[in-house]
Formats: structure tokens, C-alpha cells, sequence
């Protein structure tokens, strides 16, 4: 018990023996030593990652992973130093770093396009087990023809469409999730009331939803109108798109621009039995009040999402 | 004031228990704990920031502190690890596309110099929904059997149904209390 007590008498004296070597050291001194440490972290990554063409594929991955390791450590270094930096230096840091953040995904991109499926790729990569194995080469052949088959990433989902008109109806989704990725040039009309949707990499897209219960979650995203209504709206990573959308939270968007918000005006038969399943309450719709996680000036609007002018507001079939 | 009124003190702060909850943006963190705490959970937004709820529970004083998880607030998590006694991580078991980025953040929290120590609960959150993996699966995938450096648990839950929040909240504070609170 004493000795318990003793250690934690020496913690604490301890924690306040360092907080105060924390103070005392020179501000400047810190912030040269920040610059001179990031910099070179910086240049190396950058030439690892242009070196990254010379190896081979099953080098690759470790290669990648070490790499977004070091980059992590990084960011985690920059945002320890957010206490004595000035804002200037840190915004400075912070565009570096995605710049390299990004540099490293394409390279990913380009060398290993699979990736993109990150969890499924990888899994068999490591040898988890046959089974694992055989579910990958399973999805490998839905990706080429996903519909009316059934579904291993998820229950319901299109994946890999171009230039398709599709469709799914309240027997298919209602209470279920849906995932939607990589489609382009589609309309997508899910009537029913599904309790989650997962949305990654559309382009010039159409999106049709009945009433969500839960979350709709919204990456990559580029061109496209979605006209949705959830309890809770996520948009990451999109631009160029509008949103027509019934929110019972609120809507956020995070590292995302040029996108605008119109009130939700789909409609078809049955659309308000799918309300009540969904437990949406109607009344209730939020749909121009936004949180951009980019940008925290409550005295400023956010530049990066607007309202589109009643005037210019579209009309839907059902 | 005697030693034994000072060791009540002491005691009486060491029932107390903080939670640090965390995991990536839409996994159902501040859902949790707000349905633990029979709060209604249909009008929750994304958390901008974070939420601190105390939590009297089998005697026990829980500090929870629920901390979002946008990618823009992960760097800021940083600021909560002291003195935390559990970690619980919320997973959302339908988002399959993120499971490699909720892999990464996870290990790199396991790193952290003020987190070792501290137990580790994982949840496995939505398993209401018809497309969501089971802990089997995120264990896998999370390559949780690789972790050595804490105590760990992952089970299924749904924040929507309430199923087994109880059972993991319960096991992370056995967890805890065997290891702090040896006087009992």
C-alpha cells in the first residue's frame, strides 16, 4: 500500500519535473528543431515513395505500410507541435503533408490498383487460411456481374456499374444495409427504407433513396446528386455535388468542396409507409443547417458548401 | 485527518474509472453512450468535439468520454489519453471499405506511451444490420490476436438493440478493477 502510494508520489513528481522542462525550453529553439526534423522526414519519404517503381509486388506492400507508418508519425508530430507553432507554420505543415499523403496514394493507386479494396486483397495477401482465399477469388468474379447474384460484400450493393439505370425495391432493402461503390454514370433508385447506406467512388452519378433510419455514409463522391433522407448524413472527400436531403440530425461534410443542399423532394407510391417503417420523423428536416468539420469559424461561413437557389431547385420522376 | 480517512479517499477516488472512447467517424461511439445511458439515440448528429458522461454503474463512477472521429479530430485525440483506464473501440461492422483505416488508427493507439496499461474493449458495433461482419470477422481483419501489450476483448453489439453493451461495459471494469483496485 505504501509503496503503491510512493509510486505514485514519484509519477506525479515526476510529470511536473518534465512539464516544466516542457515550459522552460525556448520556443524558437523548438519550433527550428520542429522545422529541421519535419523537412527531412519529408524528403525521405518523398524519395522512398519515388523509389517505390523499383520493387517488386510482394515488396510493395510492406513498402506502403512502412511508408504510411512514417507518414502517420509524422502528422503525429506536427499535431504535437500545434502547441507552440504558429498557425501560419502549421497550416504550412499541414499542406506539405497531405500533399505527401497524396503522392503516396497514387503511387499505391498506380502500382497496386487492387488495393482499392484494401480489405479484401490484403487479407488473402497475408494467407489468412484458405477460406479467405477462396472467398477473394469469389468476389473477384462479382465484381464483373454483380446484380442478381448474391451478394459476399454485402447484403445488398451495386459495385462497378457504368451507364446503367438500376434499381432495387422495398422487398430487397427495407431494414437492410446497402452498399454502393464505384459506379459511374448511373441513376440509382433504392425505393424502401434501408436502416444504413455506404456510398464510395461515384462519378456522375444519380442517387434515389426512400427514408434511411440510421446513417448514410458518403466518400469520394464527384459530380453526382444524391436526394437522401437519413437521421445522419456523413460526406467525406466530394466535390461538384448537390444533395437534396431530408436530415433529422445534422448533415456534416469534412474535406469536401462545391457542394450545395436543396430540401429532399423525391417521391413515389408508398413513400410515406416507408417514412413511418423507417421511424424518420417528418417534420423534422435540417437539411440547410451544415457542420464542415474543415472549417470551425463560427463568425464566417464555411466556403466550401452553399444552398442551391430555390429557383434552381430540380423536380424527379418518381 | 488520519491515515485511514485519507485511505477512504483514496478508495473512494479509485472507484472511479475512465473510459476513453474511441474508433473511426460512423461507428456508433456517442450511440453507445447514449443507449447505455437510456438516452434516446434518434436525434444524435456527428459529434463535433466530444462528449463526457458520468456514469454511476455497479458502484462504480464511470468517466466516459466519447471523442469523434473524423478524420479532421483524430489528431486531437491525443489530448484524452491521460489517466485513461479502458479504451473502448467502436467499430462499424458494415463499413467494410474502412476496416484497413480502422486497422491502422487502432494499432497506432495501441502504441501510445499513456494508453499502455489500459484495457482494451473492442466493439463490434451494428450487428443489427443484415450486412455487418461478426467479431469473428473483425478480429481477423483488425488482427486483434496480435495484440500483447493489453488486455482485450472484442464482442458483438448493436447500439440500436442495446445487445451486449452491458456484458462489455462490465468486462472492462472487472478488467480494470482486478488490476487497480486489489484493496477490495
Amino acid at each position: 500500500m505504501t509503496e503503491r502510494l510512493q509510486k505514485r508520489d514519484d509519477k506525479r513528481k515526476l510529470n511536473i519535473e518534465n512539464k516544466k522542462e516542457d515550459r522552460e525550453a525556448p520556443i524558437r529553439e523548438k519550433c527550428e528543431h520542429f522545422h529541421d526534423n519535419l523537412s527531412k522526414e519529408i524528403d525521405e519519404i518523398e524519395r522512398d515513395v519515388s523509389r517505390s517503381s523499383s520493387l517488386t509486388k510482394t515488396e510493395l506492400i510492406d513498402h506502403f505500410d512502412g511508408l504510411t507508418v512514417r507518414l502517420q508519425k509524422a502528422q503525429k508530430f506536427l499535431s504535437e507541435a500545434t502547441l507552440f507553432l504558429p498557425s501560419y507554420d502549421i497550416s504550412k505543415a499541414t499542406e506539405s503533408l497531405s500533399k505527401l499523403q497524396n503522392m503516396l496514394q497514387d503511387k499505391r493507386n498506380e502500382l497496386m490498383p487492387k488495393k482499392k479494396f484494401a480489405f479484401k486483397s490484403k487479407k488473402a495477401s497475408e494467407g489468412d487460411g484458405k477460406k479467405t482465399k477462396n472467398l477473394s477469388t469469389k468476389d473477384d468474379a462479382h465484381k464483373k456481374s454483380t446484380k442478381n447474384e448474391p451478394c459476399i460484400l454485402a447484403d445488398c450493393k451495386f459495385v462497378d456499374e457504368d451507364g446503367k439505370n438500376l434499381s432495387m425495391d422495398p422487398s430487397q432493402i427495407n431494414q437492410k444495409d446497402v452498399a454502393l461503390a464505384r459506379l459511374k454514370h448511373c441513376v440509382v433508385k433504392l425505393y424502401g427504407s434501408p436502416s444504413a447506406i455506404h456510398v464510395n467512388e461515384l462519378e456522375d452519378c444519380k442517387i434515389f433513396c426512400g427514408p434511411v433510419s440510421g446513417s448514410i455514409f458518403i466518400r469520394e463522391c464527384k459530380n453526382c446528386v444524391f436526394i437522401l433522407s437519413c437521421q445522419q448524413l456523413r460526406i467525406h472527400t466530394t466535390e461538384f455535388t448537390n444533395f437534396y436531403i431530408h436530415v433529422t440530425s445534422k448533415a456534416i461534410i469534412e474535406d469536401s468542396h462545391d457542394v450545395q443542399f436543396a430540401p429532399y423532394n423525391w417521391n413515389y407510391p408508398g413513400i410515406a409507409e416507408h417514412f413511418k417503417l423507417s421511424g424518420l420523423d417528418k417534420e423534422r428536416n435540417n437539411w440547410d443547417d451544415i457542420d464542415d468539420f474543415n472549417w470551425l469559424a463560427v463568425d464566417a461561413h464555411s466556403p466550401n458548401w452553399s444552398l442551391v437557389a430555390p429557383e434552381q431547385r430540380k423536380n424527379w420522376d418518381p | 485527518m488520519g491515515l485511514l480517512t485519507i485511505l477512504k479517499k483514496m478508495k473512494q477516488k479509485e472507484k472511479e474509472v475512465r473510459l476513453l472512447m474511441l474508433g473511426l467517424d460512423n461507428a456508433g461511439k456517442t450511440t453507445i453512450l447514449k443507449k447505455f445511458n437510456g438516452e434516446d439515440i434518434n436525434t444524435i448528429s456527428p459529434t463535433l468535439g466530444f462528449n463526457i458522461k458520468t456514469l454511476e454503474h455497479r458502484g462504480f463512477k464511470l468517466n466516459v468520454w466519447d471523442v469523434g472521429g473524423q478524420r479532421s479530430l483524430r489528431s486531437y485525440w491525443r489530448n484524452y489519453f491521460e489517466c485513461t483506464d479502458g479504451l473502448i473501440w467502436v467499430v462499424d461492422s458494415a463499413d467494410r471499405m474502412r476496416l484497413q483505416d480502422c486497422k491502422q488508427e487502432l494499432h497506432s493507439l495501441l502504441l501510445e506511451e499513456r494508453l499502455a496499461g489500459s484495457t482494451l474493449l473492442v466493439f463490434a458495433n451494428k450487428q443489427d444490420l443484415p450486412g455487418s461482419l461478426s467479431s469473428e470477422d473483425i478480429r481477423k481483419t483488425l488482427d486483434l490476436d496480435n495484440i500483447k501489450s493489453h488486455h482485450w476483448r472484442i464482442l458483438p453489439c448493436s447500439a440500436v438493440t442495446g445487445e451486449n453493451l452491458l456484458d462489455g461495459v462490465d468486462w472492462i471494469i472487472d478488467d480494470i478493477a482486478s488490476r487497480i483496485f486489489t484493496m477490495d
